[in-house]
This record gives C-alpha cells, structure tokens and sequence, in this order.
C-alpha cells in the first residue's frame, strides 16, 4: 500500500477509514513549500468507484457503507444526523500570503447535493485532512442536511473558489432512485499511482491582457455598469490591473468635489419663494421646470443615469453605489436634490478613499444630520438616532465578528452582542450638540457645509464609554468654546473608537463583496478582504500599500482579484448574485448599444416620468430612494428554503418578477420616447441600437445568440437555451427582410435579458 | 396582429401545463373538491405592519394617568387631554384614543375593536427587577428595528428565525385549505418575513392602483404575429426550466413561475367593492386585500380559499423628531383605512370572518428626544396593538396597560434619566397564538409554532 494507490473498493475504504480514523483528529491541510502558477482554480475531483460515478464513501463513525441512513446508525452526539467521508483530488487551496495570512481555511471548500426532484442540499463539512500515506488525497467528512429524507441517490459535489468538482452519487435512506448523471460524466477512480500532494494555488497576477473573454465579461459585471462589446476588447487587451489603476485614477466631472454629481444652488428653503409663478427678470422662466429641477430627484436621477450609461470612471460609480446602501440616506426623506447632492459626493470621494475619513464626513454631513436627527440631539434632550445606526448599520453591526465574517459564539453556541442599549445611550451623549453651519443666506439652511458644534452647553460633557471600555474625558468645562471643542475631541475619540473595532473588517469587506461579486462568499474570502481593510499590506496585491487600516482603494481591489471572484466560469450552484434593479437596467442598457430614442445620439438618462419615479422606481429601487435607513434590502437576507443569502430577492417578489419582465418589454420594444414641448424632461429620450444583431438575424440566427451568449452570460449558456432561442427567432418569417430581423434580433435580447439565467450575475 | 394579454395567459399555461416543474397549475382555475380535513367556513388574518416603530403611547392614553403621562412626555408630544377620544372599557377605567382615530373610538364602542396592551417580544416573563440584573433572560437586539420587525414576524425572541409565524401557521394549517393551491400568504406590502414559512412561499401583489387581472403586460411591437409571439412565449417560459442546479437561478424562475400561475388564476374575475376607501398607501393596500378576499371565494375564478394570511404594511412612524405633526397624519390614515376595510368585510358578509391586527417594531419611549415642533421619541419595547373584526371581543384591553411613572415598575431604564421604554407584560408569541388559533391552528401544534409559549402563562389572550 505503500507505493501503488490501490482501487478503493468499498471494502478496501473500510480498511483505509480505520486507519484515518484513527489519526484522524492529528492531520490537517498543509501548505507545501511547492507552488504552482494556475490561471484559476482546478476544478477538485472527487473520487467514484471504478467503473460508475459512485462515490467512495462510508459513514464517519461506524464505516458502513452505503445507503446512508439520514440519522446516525451510532449516536456520537445529541445531533443524530449521519457524517459520510468522501475523497477528493485536486484541492487548489492558497498558501500562506500576506503578512502571516495562514494557509487558507478549509471552510474555503462547501458541499451541496442534489436529490431527484431537483432539490439541492447544502452540506456542512465538518472536517478536511489528509489521507495518511497518500498525501495527495484528502478525505472530506460532509453533514447530511436537516431537511434530507430518505431521498435515495444524489448527486455530491464539492465548491473551491466557486469551482465545482465532478458529481458523485451517492445513496441516503435506500440505494437508486437519483437524477441521471451529469451529461459527460465519467467513473473517477483513484490513479494507480498515488497522486502527488496538492499544491498551494498562486494566483494569477493580472499584469498582462486578461486571459478571456469571458474573465473579462465576469470582471466589468463586478466593476462596471455592465460590459460593452467595445469595453470587453479594450479591458481585455490592458489587464485587470492596469484597468484598476486607470479606474483609481480617473478623475471624476466635477474635480474639486471628487464626485461626478455637479454642485447644485442652494435656493431659500421656501420652495414656493424659491420656484415662484413667474419671475419678471427672466422671460425664459418656467415654474414647473425650476420645481422639477430643485425640489425633485430629476436632476440627480439624470446624472446618475448618463454617468452610468457613458461615464469613463465606472469602478468609483459602483462602489459609490455600494457605498450608498451601507451608509444611508434617501431621497425620500432629503427631498432637495441640493442637499441630497452633498451627500452623493461624499460617496463619490470615498469610494477609494479611506473608511475612517468617509466615516467622519457622513456623520457631520448635513443631510445624514437631518435624515437620522444628530442635529436635533442636545445635552438635555439626547435623540438616539444616529447613535444607534452609525454602530449596527455603518460600522460594526450588532453581533461580535470572527475575521471571517462569522459571529462569534459564546460558551451556549450564541452570538455575542457587541453594544447594548447602555453602549447606544454613552454614544448619544458623545454625538450631542451639533447643528447645521451658518444659514447660506437667510432663508437658506445650510446643507452645504459640515455640521458643526452648537456650542452653549448643548454637547454632554461627562465622561462617555465606548466600545471595549474606552472613556472620553470630562470636558474641561461646561460651556462656551470648551463645549464646542469638547465635541470636536469626543468626536474624533469615537469615530475612532468605531473604527479600530475588530468588525469593521468584515462587516464592510462582506457588504463589498455581496454588493460587487457574490451573495454568499466563502468565509476565507471574506477574511481576505477583511485583513486588507485591517492593513492594506496584508493581501495578496499589496503593491503600492502603505500599511493604512481602512484603505477602500485596496479592499476593492482585493475583492476584484481574488480567486473566488475570477475564472472564465463559476460551477458552484450557490456562486453569484441576482442582479439588484439598478444594476439589471443598466447592464442590458449597456450591452445594447443605448443610443437616443431616434438612435442618432446618446440617451437622456430619463428612462421613467418626469417624476422622481425613475425606471426601477417600479422594481422597488427608486436611485438614491430607499425607504429606510436599512436600505432596499438586507444583505442578510435568506432566500426562504434554500438556506443561502440572496440579498437584492427581499425585492424580488412575484410583482417585481413579472415588473421586471414589463421593463425589459418597454426597453427592447418601444424604448422611451421623446416628451414633446412644453414638456422637456425627455429631450432626447432612449432606445437600443441591435444593428449588429439584426445584420445577422436572417442568415444566422444561432449567431445572433453567440453574441448575446458572449457579453450577457459570459459563454454560459446551455445548449437547450440556444435552441430554444434559435427556434423562437426562426419562427419570425416576415417577407420584409429588415422587419424580419429586427423582429428576430428583438426576441433574442428579450428572451436573454428577461432569462433567470441573465437575472442571476455569475 | 399583436397578442392579446388572454392569448399569452393561455399560451403560458399551455407551456407550463407540458412541464414537469408546473406541479400545482393545473389545478389553479378549477374547483375541486373538498378533501375531509378542509374547512367549510372561512377565515381571514390581516396584519397591519406599522413601520418604524409606532408610539403606542399616544395611542391609548389611560386617562387616570394623565398627570404622571403629561410629566413623562412633556409638553411637546404630549397630546392635550381635551383632545383624546374618551373610551370606557369592559374590564373599566378611563382612556382615550389618539385624537385623530374616531373611527377606532366608534368601532372600539360598537365592541368591535379590541386593545392589546404592553406586547412585545419576551423570551419569559420579565419584571424590572429582573430584567435590570440581568436573571431574566432578555430578546435579541432590543430597541434595533431590523432585529425587533424581526422578532415580531418570527414569534421567537431567542434565536434569529428564518421563518416567520404567519408562514408556520399556513404550512401547519394547508389542510383547511384542501386541495386549493392558490398561495395562502399574501402580500401587498412586498416581501417579508412574517408569512415566510417553511413551506410556505408568499404571493405578492401589488396595490389596488394595478387591477387584479391586469399585472403582466406584453407588447411585441408593430407587426408581431400570433405564431412570433407564441414562440417567444414558449421559449421564455421554457427558459425557466434550464439550469436550475444553480440555485439563485432556480429561485428566481421560482419566483416568475409562481407569479404567472397566480397572474393566470386571478385574470379570470375582475372582483369590485362599493365601500370606499381612502386613496391613500394603507388604504389602496387594503383594498387590494378586500378584492383577494371576494376573488379567493368568487366560483368563477375557483380559487375556493378557506384560509388566508394577508400582509400590509405603512411606514414613517420612526419619529425620533416631528412626532405629533408625522404620528397625527400616519394614524388619520391608518384610522380611516381600517374603518374602510371593515365596512368592506361587511360589505361582503365576511366581518366575522376577517380579523384584522396592528403591529409595529417597537413602540417609543415616554420620554421625548428633542424640543418643540421638532420632538420626537426613541425606540422603546411594550406597545399597544389594535385587533378589529366581527369576530373580535372588543371594547375591551387585553393584557395589563403599563404604568407610565419614568423609572417606574414598567420601565426598563434606571439611571438619573429614564426615559419610559415599558417591559412587556404579554408577549408577541400569546399574542399571535391567540389569533392563530382562532385561524384554525391545532393546540397540538401550537408549540410547534411558537415554541416559547409554554413560558407564559396563557397562551390565549382571548381577545378573538
């Protein structure tokens, strides 16, 4: 047994369980001192008998083979559900990095399996080592699911990196019964010769052009509006890192405010002052256009749309994006495009900023001091408001956090609160005494300029204790200047107090990640990123890094390269994220060639009424209008019965599907018309330019779907779905030619864009 | 010639009837009958979430408290006794409702209207004493919205739940239904927690500015064919049976499936109701709601529902400033609404039927954040909820009204400031499993469902 692997027969297994199981509890993953350059992550191949794709697997505990009953045969605990051990090949884990970053955690590899009806299980794995003697196989100890019956066969598979390995089959509660094999599967039986010890993975460095297409499709997904057929080939062509540096760089429209939102009047708070009937000094006046233009949202959703369709600097624009469902404030509530303006542009300046300083200006930013009441909290009568949001929302959340982005577990298995209501009342007292700068002219409330301290005695000058115990001083005095520069200290100690929390890593770096790549990252990545927000040496592209805790500019980047978030394909049935409104609009928009309504020129940026219910208003994402300071939806959200996170269906719901649906109809069919005088909302209005498609519609409908297929699904799409939609585009025969393939080109993007497998970002 | 929406709906159903994943289309437009276990009669819960946590304080103010009330909230929301509508209860005493609430006062007096006082999410029952030192075991995250919307649409104030108490109550109730497949739970308010059950997956719809019969819309554009669009609609339906071992992509075609057999059952009837309601958010809400009742029980539709948990939701009430001005105007509106939407039960014979309650993320504290026009109050714990039906034994409070002295032996704070957050003394499980079991839910599976009741020590309030 030494030298030659022998075929794992399920009575050989037994004999080789005996002896894992014996030294089972000393081994563990390894790093070698080897590596080796990959491109992306191999897939892991778990081993099957030698001549089916069934598994090579028995019961943890008492070495039976299968069918697996689903509660232990051997009770070891009082969870009564069976453990199986199943081995694999090919485990690409990455190796130490970093300043001290171990190598990665088993908890990088999940497992999922699928029954007959087409139900798919997660499963817990609870243990990864290596096989003693053959150090090239690892044996994976996998919990059967709570919600697993006596189903019979399903088919396992295990997830590294958001690659799946092949599918095994194996049987639970009785033997047969399962889905047929995958198309293309084969028997994997261990090789004669004992494979060599996995490797550590080294990810690729993205200095050169990108390897792919599709990588490059996958990556302006994450860091863009959406892919453009012209910005695929020039990404492609610089590399991802080279677009990063550009994208850092870029300066945004409106330089001095680092923001792409334009500063904008501020008029006297009396709207009917500031937008009278008439204005005899000005015969171009028009009341309802000056209403439209600073007491609504058009402006802002014009920008925000133009910058999104045709605007160089995408990567600040959605990490802005991102940025803005964490630290929020609505439209809903700050009404005047001005004061909501501010705002925008502080997202804009932080997006690769530092966390501490965007921390400091959305907390003294005005309409955050108007939207969650800072403004109104004095000494003697403290408001909780901000208090309160800026620990569970901005910062730290309320339960302890592992680095991982996992709660912490106290001795009973709980998590651990990390502030309570007295924690929230010491922070009141700290956030006292603020209030808008000086009125801009009288009338105007000032909305531009930082909060400021109120002075008098309206800041609580007792001493204050923060998280982990940290006390703020006793002010010096009570009133006057000391209490205004009391303010100012107790502010800079708890922000910073905020900000040194151990979660502020994670909490954030996981938000990222969910809102740019994933739903459900691996808890190593989210320590990876986490460990970049604690110090931006510690990554695995440190280049360029000072050694700064709360360095975006870097967390982003860490979570763009990161082998989780790169490859040409995910396979891991729980990869990816379904597009949020905002995000769905603008990619399909994108990859269409938005044009004008009339295709001679570019879209207005007005895809709705003149109202502030822009488009997605109707998918429940009204831009910039949540309806709470918790945003559109949770980034806990579970998707009911599949036990994973899926953040953007909170407002997926059976009204906003079928919306979505209606909205793709509007865009594809009839694009948004032009308003016509005296209505000026809609200049230009839009529409898509599917001229590439149509020229080949007739001859080539199979074409027509390789292109969608190219920058809509990055190559993904199956072949039954390209049947499908050659068929429904062949059925459109008009004798016209140019109807016929407008017709044609018109199905097929309506088809992908409306398709789950578009709704999902894989 | 471009498709009709009719043509589309038949044309999907026709797909979806051809495909193993359609389980349950089939049986959508036809009245089956009755197994043994389901109900004869039928029965409606209708939750009214009062989002951001409504003050319940100045909802029913107990009169005989005034004074210390008065003290407590200051000058600047409190609300002037001459202006509170006076109410005198079964059980006595002396209150008054909110005074922009006179349709809650009438049906309060018609006994149709019921108060639940001091309710909130408890693990076990808690006194000041115990709570302050730390022996009573206390809900996660109290005074947090996201965790208290939470522990009110779980039921269970120990663990985060992923299920909510309306969706365990219809996965455990799905025989009073029979062979009906029509989605008990449903929503006007978007997706949320409280009707998310283990089996049970919630039907939204929109409110009553989108016709029932009136949600997908399609349009092929000039010169579209039946056959274009029948292709087109075949592979978009056909689409959603690909790829579903990735599992957000299967819960999004999930989600679209549910929504076109549901979009399919309700195009047959157009159902209209002559009460009016207010055009307001709650008021076209629950309209929509009153229209699902009369379309789930139309024949011609053959819907044929026995049970059904219907969700709305209206939101501002997080007045940590502006309280009076913002509160007034929120519970005109949620006053007029549900005085509409029980006019329109009785409109349809169904008052007796229908029970519909209030619910909210916390109430507020006493004590006011802030100072003049611009006072507001904090997140607090005990609230009081209103319960409205036929069935209802109303004109009457459930539970104990706290006592609202600052620092008092209802109140959470101590210090030199407390600020009147009141300890409950009934918990959001008695309380949903009083409604429950008037539902229908079995007293066998009620631990099932809330499985701290046992703590307390009665798990019916009896006010329905």
């Amino acid at each position: 047994m030494r030298n030659s692997l022998p075929r794992l027969t399920p009575k050989r297994c037994l004999k080789l369980a005996f002896l894992v199981a014996q030294i089972l509890l000393l081994i563990g993953i390894t790093g070698g001192s080897t590596t080796l350059q990959a491109a992306t992550t191999r897939p892991p191949t778990l081993l099957s008998g030698p001549t089916s794709t069934r598994a090579i697997a028995f019961e943890s505990v008492s070495m039976k083979a299968e069918p697996f009953p689903v509660t232990a045969s051997v009770a070891f605990s009082t969870d009564t559900r069976t453990r199986i051990a199943i081995f694999a090949m090919n485990l690409d884990f990455l190796g130490a990095y970093g300043l001290g970053a171990a190598p990665e955690a088993t908890t990088a590899l999940t497992a999922d399996a699928q029954d007959s009806a087409g139900k798919v299980y997660s499963l817990r794995i609870e243990h990864v080592g290596q096989v003693p003697g053959f150090p090239g196989i690892t044996m994976i100890i996998v919990r059967l699911a709570d919600d697993m019956g006596d189903v019979g066969d399903v088919l396992l598979n295990l997830n590294l990196h958001g690659t799946s390995s092949n599918r095994v089959r194996v049987a639970i509660g009785h033997m047969g019964g399962g889905p047929p094999d995958d198309i293309g599967a084969v028997a994997t039986p261990a090789p004669v010769t004992p494979p060599p010890p996995d490797v550590p993975l080294v990810p690729e460095t993205y200095l050169g052009p990108a390897s792919s297409d599709a990588d490059t499709v996958r990556f302006l997904e994450q860091a863009s509006w959406g892919p453009t057929a012209a910005e695929v080939t020039r990404v492609r062509a610089m590399g991802f890192r080279a677009y990063l540096d550009e994208q850092f760089n870029l300066p945004p429209l409106n330089v001095p405010k680092g923001s792409n939102f334009p500063d904008m009047a501020f008029l006297v708070d009396d709207q009917g002052t500031a937008c009278p009937a008439t204005m005899p000094t000005d015969p171009t006046y028009v009341q309802a256009d000056c209403n439209r233009d600073n007491f609504s949202m058009y402006q802002i959703h014009r920008n925000y749309y133009t910058n999104a369709l045709y605007g160089p600097d995408q990567l600040r624009q959605r990490v802005a994006w991102a940025l803005h469902q964490i630290l929020v404030v609505s439209g809903r509530d700050i009404t005047v495009p001005s004061r909501l303006t501010v705002y925008l542009q502080a997202l804009d300046r932080g997006a690769f900023g530092n966390y501490r300083t965007l921390l400091n200006e959305i907390t003294l930013n005005p309409a955050m001091g108007e939207y969650l009441d800072m403004r109104l909290s004095r000494r003697t009568d403290p408001n909780e408001n901000f208090a309160r949001e800026i620990l569970q929302l901005f910062s730290i959340g309320t339960v302890e956090l592992n680095l991982d982005g996992t709660s912490k577990l106290d001795a009973q298995g709980s998590p651990i609160a990390s502030y309570n209501q007295t924690t929230v009342n010491e922070f009141t007292r700290v956030f006292t005494g603020w209030n808008f700068a000086a009125v801009i002219a009288a009338g105007t409330t000032n909305f531009r300029d930082p909060m400021i301290p109120r002075g008098g005695t309206n800041h609580d000058f007792n001493p204050k204790t923060l998280l982990n115990g940290l006390v703020t001083p006793q002010c010096a005095g009570t009133s006057g200047a000391v209490n205004v520069a009391c303010a100012q200290a107790d502010m800079t100690i708890a922000l910073d107090n905020i900000f040194n929390h151990p979660n502020v890593g994670p909490f954030v770096g996981k938000q990222m990640i969910q809102h740019l790549v994933t739903s459900n990252p691996t808890p190593p990545y989210v320590a990876r990123v986490a460990r970049v927000f604690n110090n931006d040496c510690d990554a695995l592209y440190p280049q360029g890094c000072t050694g700064v805790r709360g360095n975006m500019r870097a967390v982003v980047q860490a979570i763009l390269l990161d082998p989780e978030a790169r490859g040409d394909v995910k396979t891991d049935p729980n990869f990816g994220k379904l597009r949020e409104p905002a995000q769905y609009v603008n990619n399909i928009l994108r990859a269409n060639n938005v044009k004008s309504f009339d295709r001679t020129t570019t879209s207005d940026g007005v895809l709705g009424s003149r109202s502030s219910s822009d488009f997605t208003n109707t998918l429940d994402q009204g831009i910039f209008l949540p309806p709470t300071v918790f945003s559109y939806f949770q980034p806990g959200y579970e998707i009911p019965g599949l036990k994973i996170l899926g953040p953007a269906f909170g407002i997926l719901s059976t009204s906003t599907t079928l919306r979505r649906a209606n909205a793709v109809n509007t865009l594809v069919y009839s694009g948004v018309n032009v308003t016509t005088a005296p209505n000026t909302d809609r200049p230009r209005g839009t529409s898509l330019d599917l001229t590439n498609l149509e020229t080949i519609a007739n001859a080539d409908p199979g074409g027509v779907a390789d292109q969608l297929n190219a920058l809509m699904l990055h190559g993904t799409m199956s072949t039954q779905m390209r049947t499908s939609l050659v068929t429904a585009m062949s059925a459109i025969n008009d004798a016209d030619t140019a109807l016929r393939a407008r017709k044609r080109a018109r199905t097929a993007v309506y088809l992908v864009a409306t398709s789950s497998q578009f709704d999902i970002q894989r | 010639m471009a498709t009709t929406r009719r043509d589309f709906l038949r044309n999907t159903a026709c797909a979806l009837g051809s495909m193993a994943m359609a389980s349950s289309i089939e049986s959508f437009g036809i009245v089956n009958a009755l197994t043994p276990q389901a109900a004869t009669g039928y029965k409606a819960l209708v939750c009214i979430f009062l989002n951001g946590g409504n003050d319940g304080n100045n909802v029913l103010v107990d009169l005989n408290q005034y004074a210390t009330y008065a003290t407590g909230r200051g000058v600047d929301i409190a609300i002037p006794q001459p202006s509170l509508l006076p109410v005198s209860p079964v059980g006595g005493g002396s209150y008054g409702f909110h005074p922009n609430m006179p349709e809650m006062q009438a049906l309060f007096n018609q006994g149709k209207l019921a108060v639940v006082c001091n309710n909130g999410p408890l693990v076990e029952p808690l006194t000041r004493t115990t709570y302050q030192n730390g022996t009573g075991k206390k809900p996660l995250q109290l005074f947090s919205h996201s965790d208290q919307v939470g522990l009110y649409s779980t039921g269970i104030a120990n663990i985060v739940a992923q299920t909510g108490w309306g969706g365990r109550v219809a996965d455990l109730t799905k025989a009073l239904n029979g062979l009906a497949t029509f989605p008990s739970n449903v929503s006007i308010a978007g997706i949320n927690l409280l009707l998310t059950g283990i089996d049970t997956r919630q039907l939204a719809v929109a409110d009553s500015n989108t016709p029932l019969a009136n949600v997908l819309q399609l349009n092929n554009g000039a010169g579209a064919s039946t056959s274009d669009n029948n292709a087109r609609n075949t592979s978009f339906n056909e689409l959603r049976t690909f790829d579903n071992k990735f599992k957000l992509v299967k819960a999004a075609s999930d989600t679209r499936s549910s929504a076109i057999q549901t979009d399919i059952a309700l195009s047959t009837v157009s159902p209209v109701l002559t009460t009016v309601f207010p055009n307001t958010g709650l008021g076209r809400q629950l309209l929509q709601i009153a229209r699902l009742i009369k379309a789930c029980n139309d024949p011609v539709a053959g819907i044929n529902m026995k049970r059904q948990i219907f969700f709305a939701q209206i939101g501002g009430f997080d007045t940590h400033s502006g309280q009076i001005a913002g509160q007034g105007a929120l519970m005109q509106q949620v006053s007029q609404a549900m005085n509409a939407f029980y006019l329109a039960t009785v409109e349809l014979g169904r008052q007796n039927e229908v029970t519909t309650f209030t619910l909210s993320d916390f109430s507020r504290t006493l004590q006011p954040s802030g100072t003049g026009t611009g006072a507001g109050s904090d997140h607090a714990w005990g609230n009081n909820h209103l319960v409205l039906g036929g069935a209802v034994v109303g004109n009457t409070l459930y539970g104990t009204y706290p006592n609202l002295t600052l620092g008092g032996p209802n109140d959470t704070d101590g210090g030199a400031t407390p600020r009147g957050r009141w300890i409950p003394t009934t918990s959001v499980e008695q309380f949903a499993a009083t409604l429950a079991t008037w539902y229908g839910l079995s007293p066998t599976d009620l631990p099932a469902v809330f499985p701290l009741i046992g703590r307390f020590p009665t798990p019916n309030l009896g006010f329905v």
